[in-house]
C-alpha cells in the first residue's frame, strides 16, 4: 500500500487551497513531504519555481514553509517569548541569544493578532486555545511564503474561528500561500479559494470553490452520495436520567449549574471554548472535585469522587482529546473496549479473555468499525474508527447517561455520519444524551434542546424548535464578551 | 518582575534557604566549619562531583540520564594517570582524560540518540560493562609513582585550590550564561522540554543529545583528573556510588527528571547542600552510621514540600497539564 | 571415609543424569511455550537466542554445566535477584522504577534478625515484622509516587539511601545475626525430594502469583493501562492511584520476603544485604524486553532476562572464566538485545508493510543474529579451549575423581573476598608463583565487591566443576560454612585463608594473624607512638565490614584491659574508597584538634588518611594502619605513615596454594605438627590452622625490601 499515489498540487501566492479528505486519504502525508518530515520514493518537489532535490525540516523553514498542527507542538518548559523565537530564528547554534528582542518581537506580533499574551508566562500555564494562538504567532511571525494549517480549528470555538479567518484573510492579501486542511466543510467554503480532494492517496479533483457545492464535495470525498442531514428523530422521553442542581465547582470554575437530561434525550451543550463545557462534563464524571450542588442520577443523589463512581451509577463519557484520554493506543481493541468493564468481563477479579473478545467483536461489527482483528492496537486505526472504540468502551457498560465530548471532532465525514446514526439509536434504547460540541450545525440537527454555556454557568436553553445558529452564538457571548473567553479584542 | 523571577527560581530559593538554616546551625553549635581551611577541603572534595553533577544537568536538562559517570570517572582517572607515567606533560593527561571520557560519551550518546535505546538503559549497561572492563585490565591494580610534577597539576598545594576554584568557577559561569543565553543552550531546554517539537522547529534533535553525552563524559574526565591530581596514586575503584551522588545532587537542585526545567544554579546549590551535610554532621558529633539514612530524608523531604507547595498552588487538576 | 564419600559422589551424579532428561524436556516445553502460546515480542526471541547460545556453550565448556545439580543450582542462586526482579516488572510497565528495593531487603533482613535474635521472637513473627516494614517502606514509596506524583526515580533514589541508612543506623551497621534455628536454615539451605532447592516452591508461587495479577486480573491490565497512558487510565475510571501504589507496596513486601530467604541462604543477617541488587534486577526486567517508559514487558520475559544473566554468571564459573566478564557480557546484551530490536522494528516499518514481508524479514533477521551471537560466543569459546588446551593439556578429564588421577594435574580453586582489592591482588601474585612451581592449575575468582552471597554461588558452582581444592578468604562465617561442608561431602579438600570459616567446615585454615594479634599490635603500636596517652582515630573499611568490626572490638578490649589513658576520639567510614577516607581524615583533624594519631584499618584507607594529614601540614599527627607497603611507600619515606602492619599477603597466598597442593597428594595429614612450604621453609601446624608467622611491622628501615 502506498500512502500516495502520483499526487500533484499546486498552491499560488496569495491563494487559500483547501485539502480535503477522509481520514487515511493522505493528507497528512502531503504535508509531510511538504514540510520535509518524509522523503517521497519518487516525483518532485519545486519552491517557486526552484526543484528540491532532497527536503528536510530545516531547509523547509529556510525556504518559508510553516505548519500549524492540529496538536500544538510547543515547548511547555519555556516561555510564550521563547516558543515564537525557537520558530523564527534561525542561524548558528552559536550565536548569542537577544532576550529582550525575543520579548518584543513576541509581545509585537501578539498584539498583530490581537491577543495580548503575557510574553514571559510559561506555555505550560496556558489553555489549550491560548496554546493555538502561540502557534499561530509563530507562523504569522515567520513571514511564511506558505503557510500550513491541519485542523487548526479543533479546538477553537466559532468566535475565534472567526478571527482566524480575519487572519488568513490578511495574510492572503499578503501574498502567502495557505494550505487548509479541515474536516468542517463550512469552514473549506468560508475560507478557501481552490479545494483538492484527496482520496486512498490519490488527487480526486482540484477545482476553484465556486465549482462545487457541499453535496458534491463530500460524494467526491467519500465516494459514494451521503446524506448530509441528520439521522435525528424525535423519540418518547423517558424519566429524568441525569439531573444537575446549582452545581458549583471552583477547581473547575463552574457555578450554579443546573441542568436536566431525560431517557431518550439528547441535550446539545453549546458555547465557547472555555466557558466550561468540558470541565461541566468532567466534573459530572468525578474527574474535578464538586464544591457545591448536587447530582441526581435517575432520581437518587449521587455521590460522584472519582470516575469509578460515575461509571457505577451508569454514566459514561467520551472526552474531547480521543488519543490523550478517549483511547489508549498502545492497548488493542478488545482491551480498550473493556477497559471501563473490567468487572463485567472478569469473575472474581480474573478477566477472561475470550469473553472480552466476543464482547468486543460483537461492537467491531456493531459500530462497523474498520479493523482486521480486535487484538490490532488502537493506534493502528484512523480518528474515526479509534472514536468508535471510544463510544464502543462506554456501549460496553449499558449507560444510562452519556456525555460526549466533541465526537466527531477531527473525524472523517463517513464515520461522522456513522457516529450521529449510533447516537441517535442510542437515544432510542433510551439513553439519555449529553453532546458537547463546536460545531454548530451539528448541535442544532442532532439535539432535542441545546443549552449554552458561558463563563462557567448555563445562561440559557433552547428548544430544538426555537435554536437558530445567531441565537446560540448571541447567548454564548451575551455576557461581558471578555469573560471566559480568549482575549481576542 | 522581582517576583516573577522569585516565582521561577522558586526551587532554587527553597534550597538556599535550607544551606542557610545548616549554616545557622553550624555557626552557632560549630563555628569552626566556617574556617578558611575547611571550607577549602570541603570545595575539593566536592569539587569532582560538582563538576560531574554540572554535566549531568545537561543530560537531565535534554531530558535523558547517565548513571555511567561512576565508570567513566574510573576509567578516566586511570588513563589520566597511565597518560601520566609515560612522561607526558600534565596538560597530555588533561587532554587524555577529557577525550577518553568524551568518547565514552559519544558511545552513550550515540546509543541514545541514533539507535532510540533509552538512556537509562543504556547507561546502566555501560556503567557495569565499563566498571567490570576496567577490573579486568587493570586487576585492582593502582597507578603508582606518579611523576611529581603531576600532582596539583605542577602547582604548590597552596595555589591549587585557588586556582582550580577559579578554574571550576569559571567554567560553571561559563555553563550557565551559555545555557541561558546562546541558541545551542536554549535548544537543549527545548529538546528536553519536548523533543517533537525541537524537531518540528529545526533543531537537531539527535546531535543535541548525543552532544550533552559527550560534554558530561568530557567534564567526568575533567573532574576525574583535577581529583587525581589532589594525591599521587590513582585507584582504579574511584567513583563507585557517584551516579546516585550527582543525580541526587541535580534533582535537589530543582531540575525535573522528565528534562525541559533546571538551572545550573541549583545544581550547585544542590551539591553544597548534599556535600556540606555529611562533613557537617560530623561537625555536630552526629554519629556516623545514620548520615546516610538522614541524606536519603533530605532528598525525600525537599521533593515532598515541592510536590505538596506545587498541589497546593495548582488550581487546574494535573489532567489538565499530563501529557 | 574417603572411599564411601567417593561413592555418594557418584550415586548423586548418577540420580542427576537421569533428572537431566527429565529437565532436557522441561526446559524443552518452557522454551516452546514462550516461543509460541506467548508470541513473545522481537525483543524476547532476540534473547531467547541469546539464552539458548549461552546454554550451547556452556556445555561445551564448562564443566558439569548442563546437568540437573546444576540447574537447580542456578535456581537456588536466582531466586533472591528473581523476587525482586518479579515486583519491579510490574512497576516498570506502568513506566516507573524501584530504585530501593535492595535497600529494602537490608532493612528487612536487619529486623528479621534482631526480631529474631535481640527480641528472641518466633520465626514467624520475626518474619511477619519484616513483612510488616516492607509494607510501610513500599507505601512510603507508593503514597509519594502515586499519591503526589513525585517520578519514581527521585523517591525511590531517596528511599535507596533511607532504607539502608535507618538499617546501617540500627545496627551501627556492625551487628551481624546469626545461629538462626535449623528449620528456619531449611528454608534456604535445604532440600525437598533430595534435590529441588527449598526456597524454589516459594519463588513458584511468586511467579504464578504474579502471572496471574499481571497477565490475567484486571489489577493487571489496569498497570498496563497506566503505563500506556496515565491519563487514558483515568478517563476508563481507573483508580490510578490506588493501582500505581499497589504495585509499589506489593515491591516492598517482596522485597521483605527476598531478604527473609536471604538471611535463611546465607544464615546470616546484616545491613549491607541486597545492596546494588537493584540494578541487577533492572537489568533481568529490561533485558526481558519491558519497556522503561511504560506499557510493555512480560513476566515471562522477566524471567528469560533472570535466567539470561544467572546462566551467564554461572556458566562463566563453571567455565573458570573470570568473573568480570559477567558485567562485561551482561551489559553488551542488554544494550545488543535492545539495538537488535529497534533495527528489527525499524527495517520493518520502512521496508514492508504488509504482512509477507514482514515476517520474511524478521526471519533472515533472526537468523543474522543468531549467526552473529553463535559466532561471538564461539570466538570466546575457541579461545578459553585453546587456552585450557595450552595450560592444562587434560583438564576436561577432570569428570569423576575426587583424589586426582595420576598425570593430572590438581585444580585448586582460590577465592579472595573481592577481586579488585589491592590487598588480594597482591595474596594472588604469590598463589600464581606457587602454582607454577607446583605445576598445579590455579583457579583465581571472587566477588567483585564484598558479597558473601556471591561467595557461596562461587563455592557451589566450583563444587559442581569439582575442582580438587577450594581456598576461600571468608567474608562471612555463617555464611560460607554450610557450602563448605557440602563441598568436602563431595570430596573436595576445603582450605580457608585470611579469614576462616566454622571449623569442622574446612581442613585447615591458613591463618597468617588472629583478629586479637592485630588489634593487640595496632594498639599497641598507638600507645608506643603516643607515649601511652592521648586521643587518636579510627579510620575502617565500610561500615558493615565484618573483619574490620572484630579489630576495632579487640582494640577496644585492649585500650579498656591496658591503656586507659588512650582515648578512641571516633570512628569514620572510608568504604574502602581512597578519596572518603581522605575527607574524614581532614574532617577529623578540624573537628577533634585533640587526635594526635589517626588508626586506618583498611588497605586504600591508609594513604588517603596519610595523604590528608600530609595536606594539612599536621606534622603532629602519626598514621599508622592495616595495608600494603607499595602504596604506602612515599608516605612511610616521608616519616608521615610510622607503621604498616601486614603480614606477608605474598607468602599467604603462596603458602595457601602450597597447603592445596599438598593436601591433594595426601600428604597433609591430619595432625601433622609441622609442613613444609617450598621457599617458606617449615611452619608450624597448630591443630588445624597453619601459621604463615608473625605480622610484619614496615617501616622506613625495612618496607623497600618488599613488593607488593
Amino acid at each position: 500500500m502506498r500512502a500516495l499515489t502520483r499526487v500533484t498540487f499546486t498552491l499560488a501566492a496569495g491563494e487559500v487551497h483547501a485539502l480535503v479528505g477522509e481520514n487515511g486519504a493522505g493528507k497528512s502525508t502531503l504535508i509531510k513531504v511538504i514540510t520535509g518530515a518524509e522523503t517521497p520514493d519518487a516525483g518532485t518537489l519545486a519552491i517557486a519555481g526552484h526543484a528540491v532535490t532532497r527536503m528536510d525540516p530545516a531547509l523547509s523553514r529556510s525556504l518559508g514553509i510553516r505548519a500549524i498542527y492540529q496538536q500544538p507542538s510547543l515547548f511547555p518548559h519555556l516561555t510564550v517569548a521563547e516558543n515564537v523565537a525557537l520558530a523564527l530564528e534561525s542561524g548558528r547554534a552559536w550565536r548569542r541569544v537577544d532576550w529582550g528582542a525575543r520579548t518584543r518581537t513576541a509581545a509585537a506580533l501578539l498584539e498583530r493578532i490581537g491577543a495580548p499574551l503575557d510574553p514571559d508566562r510559561l506555555v505550560e500555564s496556558l489553555s489549550m486555545p491560548e496554546q493555538q494562538i502561540v502557534e499561530i504567532a509563530k507562523a504569522i511571525g515567520a513571514n511564511a511564503k506558505i503557510l500550513i494549517m491541519d485542523e487548526p480549528t479543533a479546538s477553537l470555538s466559532a468566535r475565534e474561528v472567526d478571527y482566524l479567518f480575519a487572519v488568513i484573510t490578511r495574510l492572503r492579501g499578503e501574498g502567502t500561500g495557505v494550505v487548509y486542511i479541515s474536516h468542517r466543510l463550512e469552514e473549506v467554503f468560508t475560507v478557501a479559494d481552490r479545494i483538492t480532494v484527496l482520496r486512498d492517496g490519490e488527487v480526486i479533483a482540484t477545482s476553484p470553490r465556486a465549482d462545487l457545492d457541499r453535496a458534491e464535495l463530500i460524494r467526491l470525498m467519500v465516494g459514494r452520495e451521503l446524506a448530509a442531514v441528520f439521522p435525528k428523530r424525535a423519540v418518547p422521553l423517558g424519566p429524568v436520567a441525569l439531573d444537575v442542581r446549582h452545581l458549583r465547582s471552583r477547581d473547575a470554575g463552574l457555578d450554579d449549574i443546573s441542568l436536566d437530561v431525560r431517557r431518550g434525550e439528547i441535550l446539545g451543550l453549546a458555547g465557547l471554548v472555555g466557558s466550561g463545557r468540558t470541565e461541566l462534563a468532567e466534573t459530572i464524571f468525578g474527574l474535578r472535585s464538586i464544591d457545591g450542588g448536587e447530582v441526581l442520577v435517575n432520581g437518587a443523589r449521587a455521590r460522584i469522587g472519582s470516575p469509578a463512581d460515575a461509571i457505577a451509577l451508569g454514566i459514561g463519557y467520551v472526552p474531547e482529546d480521543r488519543r490523550q484520554h478517549g483511547v489508549i493506543l498502545e492497548m488493542s481493541i478488545a482491551e480498550n473496549a473493556s477497559l471501563a468493564n473490567l468487572d463485567g468481563v472478569s469473575t472474581r477479579g480474573l478477566i477472561d479473555t475470550r469473553a472480552e473478545r466476543e464482547t468486543a467483536e460483537q461492537y467491531v461489527s456493531q459500530l462497523r468499525i474498520k479493523t482486521a482483528s480486535v487484538t490490532s492496537d488502537v493506534g493502528s486505526l484512523s480518528g474515526g474508527n479509534q472514536q468508535k472504540v471510544a463510544l464502543a468502551r462506554w456501549l460496553a457498560i449499558h449507560p444510562s447517561v452519556l456525555m460526549l465530548d466533541e465526537p466527531t471532532q477531527g473525524v472523517d465525514v463517513g464515520s461522522k455520519a456513522e457516529i450521529h446514526a449510533i447516537m441517535q439509536s442510542l437515544a432510542e434504547r433510551g439513553v439519555a444524551i449529553l453532546m458537547i460540541s463546536s460545531e454548530l450545525p451539528e448541535v442544532l440537527g442532532m439535539s432535542d434542546r441545546i443549552a449554552v454555556m458561558h463563563g462557567g454557568t448555563i445562561v440559557g436553553v433552547l428548544s430544538r424548535e426555537e435554536a437558530t445558529q445567531q441565537k446560540i452564538l448571541a447567548m454564548a457571548l451575551e455576557r461581558d464578551p471578555a469573560a471566559g473567553v480568549l482575549p481576542l479584542g | 518582575m522581582r517576583a516573577k523571577a522569585l516565582k521561577r527560581y522558586r526551587r532554587e530559593v527553597s534550597v538556599a534557604i535550607a544551606i542557610g538554616a545548616l549554616a545557622l546551625v553550624l555557626a552557632v553549635a560549630a563555628p569552626g566549619y566556617f574556617s578558611a581551611e575547611n571550607l577549602s577541603d570541603l570545595f575539593l572534595a566536592n569539587m569532582p562531583v560538582l563538576v560531574v553533577a554540572l554535566g549531568a544537568t545537561l543530560v537531565i536538562l535534554a531530558g535523558e540520564i547517565d548513571i555511567s559517570v561512576g565508570s567513566v570517572f574510573a576509567i578516566c582517572g586511570v588513563v589520566a594517570g597511565i597518560t601520566a607515567k609515560l612522561g607526558m606533560p600534565v596538560t597530555a593527561a588533561a587532554l587524555a582524560a577529557c577525550a577518553v571520557g568524551g568518547l565514552l560519551g559519544a558511545l552513550n550518546g550515540v546509543l541514545v540518540a541514533y539507535l532510540h535505546i533509552p538512556s537509562i538503559v543504556v547507561t546502566l549497561a555501560t556503567m557495569v560493562a565499563l566498571r567490570d572492563a576496567l577490573r579486568w585490565s587493570t586487576q585492582g591494580a593502582w597507578i603508582e609513582n606518579l611523576p611529581r610534577s603531576f600532582q596539583w597539576l605542577g602547582l604548590t598545594q597552596a595555589s591549587y585550590p585557588f586556582v582550580t576554584f577559579g578554574g571550576v568557577a569559571t567554567l560553571t559561569l561559563m555553563l550557565a550564561w551559555t545555557l541561558r543565553h546562546l541558541a545551542a543552550g536554549r535548544a537543549i531546554y527545548a529538546t528536553g522540554s519536548n523533543p517533537d517539537a525541537a524537531r518540528l522547529a529545526g533543531l537537531h534533535v539527535a546531535l543535541a543529545k548525543s552532544s550533552v553525552f559527550v560534554v558530561a563524559g568530557m567534564l567526568t574526565g575533567l573532574a576525574a583528573l583535577l581529583n587525581s591530581v589532589r594525591f599521587n596514586q590513582i585507584p582504579s575503584n574511584a567513583g563507585v556510588g557517584l551516579e546516585m551522588k550527582v543525580i541526587a545532587s541535580v534533582v535537589v537542585g530543582g531540575a525535573a527528571i522528565t528534562g525541559g526545567r533546571g538551572t545550573i544554579l541549583g545544581t550547585v546549590l544542590g551539591v553544597v547542600l548534599l556535600g556540606a551535610i555529611g562533613p557537617a554532621l560530623t561537625f555536630l558529633g552526629v554519629s556516623a552510621y545514620w548520615e546516610r539514612a538522614i541524606q536519603g530524608g533530605i532528598i525525600l523531604a525537599s521533593v515532598t514540600v515541592d510536590a505538596v507547595r506545587a498541589r497546593a498552588k495548582r488550581n487546574v487538576p494535573q489532567l489538565a497539564t499530563t501529557t | 571415609m574417603q572411599p564411601r564419600r567417593h561413592e555418594d559422589t557418584k550415586k548423586k551424579y548418577k540420580r542427576s543424569s537421569s533428572c537431566l532428561r527429565a529437565f532436557v524436556v522441561t526446559f524443552a516445553f518452557v522454551f516452546s511455550w514462550l516461543r509460541f502460546s506467548f508470541a513473545p515480542a522481537g525483543q524476547q526471541r532476540i534473547l531467547l537466542l541469546a539464552v539458548a547460545a549461552e546454554i550451547a556453550v556452556f556445555s561445551a565448556i564448562a564443566q558439569n554445566f548442563f546437568t540437573a545439580a546444576n540447574f537447580f543450582e542456578v535456581m537456588r542462586f536466582s531466586v533472591e535477584l528473581g523476587l525482586l526482579a518479579l515486583a519491579l516488572t510490574p512497576i516498570i510497565i506502568t513506566g516507573g522504577i524501584d530504585l530501593s528495593i535492595g535497600s529494602m531487603m537490608g532493612l528487612a533482613a536487619v529486623l528479621f534478625g534482631a526480631a529474631s535474635r535481640d527480641w528472641h521472637l518466633p520465626v514467624p513473627a520475626a518474619a511477619a515484622i519484616a513483612l510488616a516494614a516492607g509494607l510501610a517502606g513500599g507505601a512510603l514509596n507508593a503514597t509519594l509516587v502515586a499519591g503526589l506524583s513525585i517520578p519514581p526515580l527521585i523517591v525511590t533514589l531517596g528511599s535507596l539511601s533511607l532504607f539502608r541508612g535507618m538499617a546501617e543506623g540500627m545496627t551501627h551497621a556492625a551487628v551481624n545475626y546469626s545461629g538462626f534455628p535449623e528449620r528456619f536454615l531449611f528454608l534456604g539451605q535445604g532440600h525437598l525430594w533430595g534435590t529441588v532447592p527449598a526456597q524454589l516452591p516459594i519463588f513458584v508461587a511468586a511467579v504464578i502469583g504474579y502471572f496471574v495479577l499481571l497477565h490475567k486480573s484486571i489489577v493487571g491490565r489496569a498497570w498496563y493501562a497506566i503505563g500506556s497512558s496515565a491519563a487514558g487510565a483515568r478517563y476508563a475510571g481507573i483508580a490510578v492511584s490506588r493501582r500505581l501504589g499497589l504495585a509499589y507496596i506489593l515491591s516492598g513486601v517482596i522485597a521483605s520476603v527476598a531478604a527473609i530467604i536471604y538471611v535463611a541462604h546465607l544464615g546470616q543477617a546484616r545491613s549491607d544485604a541486597g545492596a546494588g541488587y537493584e540494578l541487577d534486577a533492572i537489568t533481568a526486567v529490561v533485558l526481558g524486553g519491558a519497556s522503561v517508559f511504560g506499557g510493555r514487558g512480560t513476566l515471562s520475559g522477566t524471567l528469560l532476562g533472570l535466567f539470561a544473566m544467572s546462566i551467564l554468571q554461572n556458566g562463566l564459573h563453571l567455565a573458570a572464566l573470570p568473573s568480570e566478564l559477567t558485567g562485561v557480557l551482561t551489559g553488551t546484551l542488554l544494550v545488543a538485545t535492545i539495538a537488535a530490536d529497534r533495527w528489527r522494528v525499524r527495517r520493518s516499518m520502512t521496508v514492508a508493510d504488509h504482512e509477507q514481508g514482514e515476517i520474511s524479514v524478521r526471519n533472515s533477521q533472526v537468523a543474522i543474529l543468531c549467526a552473529t551471537i553463535l559466532a561471538g560466543a564461539f570466538i570466546v569459546a575457541g579461545t578459553n579451549v585453546w587456552l585450557s588446551r595450552s595450560v592444562a593439556p587434560s583438564a576436561r578429564v577432570a569428570s569423576d575423581a575426587a583424589p586426582p588421577a595420576a598425570g593430572r594435574r590438581p585444580v585448586i580453586a582460590m577465592m579472595p573476598k573481592a577481586k579488585g582489592d589491592p590487598y588480594f591482588v597482591s595474596c594472588r601474585a604469590g598463589a600464581d608463583e606457587a602454582a607454577k612451581e607446583l605445576g598445579v592449575e590455579l583457579i583465581w575468582d571472587g566477588p567483585t565487591s564484598l558479597d558473601a552471597a556471591k561467595q557461596n554461588e562461587l563455592v557451589e558452582n566450583w563444587i559442581t566443576r569439582q575442582v580438587d581444592v577450594i581456598a576461600v578468604a571468608v567474608e562471612n562465617r555463617a555464611a560460607i560454612s554450610t557450602v563448605l561442608r557440602k563441598a568436602r561431602d563431595r570430596g573436595i579438600r576445603v582450605l580457608t585463608w585470611d579469614a576462616d570459616a566454622e571449623p569442622d567446615a574446612r581442613d585447615y585454615f591458613v591463618n597468617q594473624a588472629t583478629a586479637e594479634g592485630i588489634g593487640n599490635t595496632l594498639t599497641d603500636e598507638a600507645a608506643r607512638l603516643l607515649g601511652g596517652r592521648g586521643e587518636f582515630a579510627i579510620i575502617t573499611g565500610a561500615l558493615s565490614a565484618a573483619n574490620q568490626n572484630e579489630w576495632i572490638a579487640f582494640i577496644r578490649k585492649r585500650l579498656a584491659e591496658k591503656f586507659p589513658d588512650l582515648t578512641l576520639a571516633t570512628i569514620r567510614p572510608s568504604d574502602d574508597d581512597r578519596d572518603k577516607a581522605f575527607a574524614e581524615t581532614q574532617t577529623i583533624l578540624k573537628v577533634y584538634p585533640a587526635v594526635k594519631l589517626m588508626m586506618a584499618i583498611s588497605a586504600p584507607a591508609v594513604p588517603g588518611s596519610a595523604e590528608a594529614v600530609r595536606q594539612a601540614g599536621r606534622r603532629d599527627v602519626k598514621v599508622i594502619g592495616l595495608s600494603l607497603p607499595n602504596i604506602n611507600k612515599p608516605y612511610v619515606h616521608d616519616g608521615i605513615v610510622q607503621t604498616v602492619v601486614l603480614w606477608n599477603t605474598r607468602d599467604l597466598g603462596y603458602l595457601s596454594v602450597y597447603a592445596g597442593s599438598l593436601l591433594t597428594q595426601n600428604k597433609l595429614q591430619a595432625g601433622a605438627r609441622s609442613m613444609q612450604a617450598g621457599r617458606l621453609g617449615t611452619l608450624e601446624v597448630r591443630g588445624s590452622e597453619i601459621v604463615l608467622g608473625p605480622p610484619l611491622m614496615f617501616t622506613k628501615a625495612n618496607i623497600d625490601r618488599f613488593d607488593f
